[in-house]
């Protein structure tokens, strides 16, 4: 058949015996899961079996985009991974940005599916119809800027995931970047790369993309691109990306940080740092950052990243003194392949039982003080797996099993830690869902509903609900909350909000806010059916969504997940000192404090909503059936 | 008669981030297929900090490339007849 949209390939590639074979997508399974996220969960769960290690040459990594990649589409740029996780043991899914699933596509292939382990270093090129399981040998022990450049050399314009020395290393806090630039595999994809012997794959192609409808393509084209072009705060959103979403100086002056506030404003940003903005292949929106520093000890570094606000939220930690600091310690853990918010949040802990008395010298081997040097040398330790950092780099589980009573102190949810705090933020759906998400404290799926609807009235939630593509008969238990005063429930919202997200990365589209705020559940089946011929409505995308989001829970279950793993951190219910303030943990409104009752009927809600069992968490028999997904039981 | 308005494009470099949609473009329309190594105008060094950007033979001068870019990096300029 003539494909258009997907390309209709899936590549296997074993490292084990060398071999390269082609299967073809399955036109029920697209019914099924569309693409994205939702075919990587169904290859996977078709070749998975339990319980193996997540470092062993038995783990499969699966990586995936979907129909609307390649296309001009605005923000279809997503690249998707699937695999089982070190940091965590759950099976879960990585998204990540920039031109790697562009070129996939371009190249001829919607998912690879990656097996074995090779006995040597290797890098996987994929160039048209060229694929090749090339010699790394001289990449190996290289950090990922070096990496990429030398990719980019060898082969100009392509896409890139890369690991650094923290990937080859196994550490469990390591990621991948694509394109040097966008963090890919939160949870250690790099390890399970690393573990492969595989530091690199490259995408590179020139095959085209063609549309089936382009009548009605055109038309939907046109409007979705006057709408962003008119969009009053595009200029705004061009000129200081996420830092326009996120204000980092608000927060560190709130932590009474005000000397570093000040550097961490709209102007010193556009005058001491910003260099260029890029974007992903086909956005409009673009928010990616090139900074440079102009001054100082480190006056020359040039870095990529997804956005300035990594570097400022480095810069949350009071050890670190000024931006230049912060941005350099950035650099170092970009570059090794290490994730910053998990740095952070170690250095912060490590830091805290110092005070405390629980670290020593003597039980740790490091002479502590909160400041640049230790932070470096921190890095430097878990990235080599030296001493103390040897422990630190097996995760948070394996931390809390070395040192007694220290677990229950860690903000972590199933071996991840928050990235978002619910006691500054308030528990809007992103942070709730770092509570329910399968693969452990993450923030993606739960990003849209309260945030586009902050402070806001009950008519624009409801907007955005339906926007969404939320069934009339939900809203009125959205707006039934344990309490009348907390207006909404997080709990029952966060489910729509990860179909909503799963749609999204199923079709290949970026969720960040100023894409997502383009889409709604009907445009994006227009604009899916247009560009593959299919006909297919908005509730049956709705429900691939839910298919997939149940697939990936069942998998997970049979790793031994349920309700006991979806725990609000502990300290979340105890007051965080914040500068002179103390913040309590509350509802999104600000109106109720969050006691264990409270957050376990939010539980309880988000579980009934999803038509899972309540006592344990997990889909029902019943569920399963009504999903069709009875044979991966 | 009415006069037809000419526009040259003015290329600014430094302000190209990548996107692809001028070529996106230019390829839909002259192609028919979504393939930035078809398009009539090339990025090259695309994520680099001197991205280059250069119109080919073939070019009709149609200006979707520029009527898409959103980022200033192609400013369509009135050109006096
Ligand atoms: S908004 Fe950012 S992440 Fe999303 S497609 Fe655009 S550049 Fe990529
Ligand atoms: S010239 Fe404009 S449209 Fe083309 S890649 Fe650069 S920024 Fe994007
Ligand atoms: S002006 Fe030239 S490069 Fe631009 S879209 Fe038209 S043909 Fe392509």
């Amino acid at each position: 058949m003539e494909w258009h949209g997907y390309t209709g390939n899936i590549l296997n590639v074993n490292l084990t015996d060398n071999k390269i074979s082609l299967t073809k997508e399955n036109l029920e399974d697209l019914k099924q899961f569309i693409g994205g996220i939702g075919i990587n969960c169904k290859l996977f769960a078709e070749r998975f079996k339990p319980n193996i290690d997540p470092l062993s040459a038995e783990n499969l990594i699966i990586i995936g985009t979907g129909p609307l990649v390649g296309t001009a589409t605005p923000g279809a740029s997503r690249t998707v991974a699937i695999s089982r996780f070190p940091a965590t043991g759950a099976i879960a899914n990585s998204c990540g940005s920039m031109s790697f699933g562009f070129q996939l596509k371009h190249a001829g292939f919607d998912h690879v599916i990656i097996s074995g382990k090779s006995d040597k270093p290797v890098y996987l090129l994929i160039w048209d119809d060229h694929v090749e399981i090339c010699d790394a040998r001289q990449l190996w022990g290289n950090d990922i800027v070096e990496t990429h450049d030398a990719l980019i050399k060898k082969y100009e314009s392509c896409g890139t995931i890369a690991i650094g020395q923290a990937g080859e290393n196994l550490v469990f806090s390591s990621l991948t970047l694509i394109d040097r630039t966008s963090t890919f595999g939160r949870g250690g994809l790099a390890a399970i790369m690393g573990s492969k012997n595989l530091k690199a794959i490259v995408a590179k192609g020139s095959k085209g993309i063609s549309i089936a409808q382009p009548k009605e393509f055109n038309k939907l084209y046109k409007n979705l691109f006057e709408r962003i072009r008119t969009y009053p705060h595009r200029e705004s959103w061009h000129e200081l990306g996420m830092l326009r979403s996120l204000p980092v100086g608000m927060m560190l002056k709130a932590s009474g940080q005000n000397k570093k506030a000040r550097q961490c404003t709209d102007r010193f940003y556009l005058k001491k740092l910003k260099k260029r903005r890029i974007a992903c292949p086909s956005c409009p929106m673009g928010d990616k950052d090139i900074l440079e520093l102009k001054e100082g000890d480190f006056a020359g570094l040039i870095n990529y990243t997804s956005s300035v606000i990594n570097p400022f939220l480095m810069f949350m930690f009071e050890g670190l003194k000024s931006y230049t600091e912060a941005i350099k310690t950035f650099d170092l853990i970009n570059r090794y392949g290490l994730d910053s918010l998990t740095m952070v949040s170690l250095l912060e802990f490590c830091n805290k039982l110092y005070k405390e008395g629980i670290f020593t010298k003597e039980n740790t081997k490091i002479e502590w003080s909160a400041d640049y040097n230790t932070f470096i040398q921190l890095i430097e330790m878990i990235t080599h797996r030296k001493g103390f950092g040897d422990i630190l780099a097996d995760g948070w589980n394996k931390l809390a099993e070395t040192y007694d009573d220290i677990g229950e102190e860690m903000l972590v949810v199933k071996g991840l830690d928050v990235i978002f705090e619910p006691r500054f933020l308030h528990l809007g759906t992103m942070e709730f869902e770092q509570v329910v998400n399968p693969k452990g404290a993450h923030v993606a799926s739960g990003g849209s509903p309260t945030y586009v609807g902050a402070g806001s009235s009950k008519d624009k939630f409801i907007a955005h609900f339906k926007r969404m593509g939320i069934p009339e008969s939900a809203i009125k238990r959205l707006f039934s909350p344990p309490f009348p005063e907390m207006i909404v429930n997080v709990g029952r919202l966060t489910r729509y909000s990860e179909d909503w997200y799963t749609v999204l990365t199923s079709l290949g589209l970026c969720a960040r806010a100023q894409m997502n705020r383009f889409w709604g559940l009907e445009s994006a089946s227009e604009f899916y059916n247009a560009v593959t011929g299919f006909e297919r409505s908005s509730e049956d995308l709705r429900m691939a969504a839910e298919r997939t989001w149940n697939l990936m829970k069942i998998m997970n279950m049979k790793e031994g997940f349920s309700r006991k793993d979806d725990k609000f951190p502990k300290g979340w219910f105890k007051p965080l000192k914040f500068g002179v303030n103390e913040l309590e943990f509350i509802d999104f409104f600000g109106e109720t404090k969050i006691t264990h009752d409270i957050a376990n009927q939010l539980l309880d809600d988000y579980y009934d909503e999803r038509g899972w069992d309540k006592e344990n968490g997990l889909p029902t028999q019943d569920k399963v059936k009504e999903l069709g997904l009875e044979k991966y039981l | 008669m009415v006069n037809k308005i000419l526009y040259e494009i003015i290329v600014h470099e430094e302000k190209c981030t990548g996107c692809l949609i001028c070529q996106l473009n230019c390829s839909y329309v002259h192609k028919q297929i979504f393939s930035p190594s078809e398009a009539f105008i090339q990025i090259s060094n695309q994520y680099s900090l001197t991205p280059k950007i250069l119109f080919l033979e073939g070019c009709t001068h149609c200006n979707q490339c520029a009527q898409h870019c959103l980022y200033g990096a192609l400013e369509l300029k009135e050109v006096e007849q």
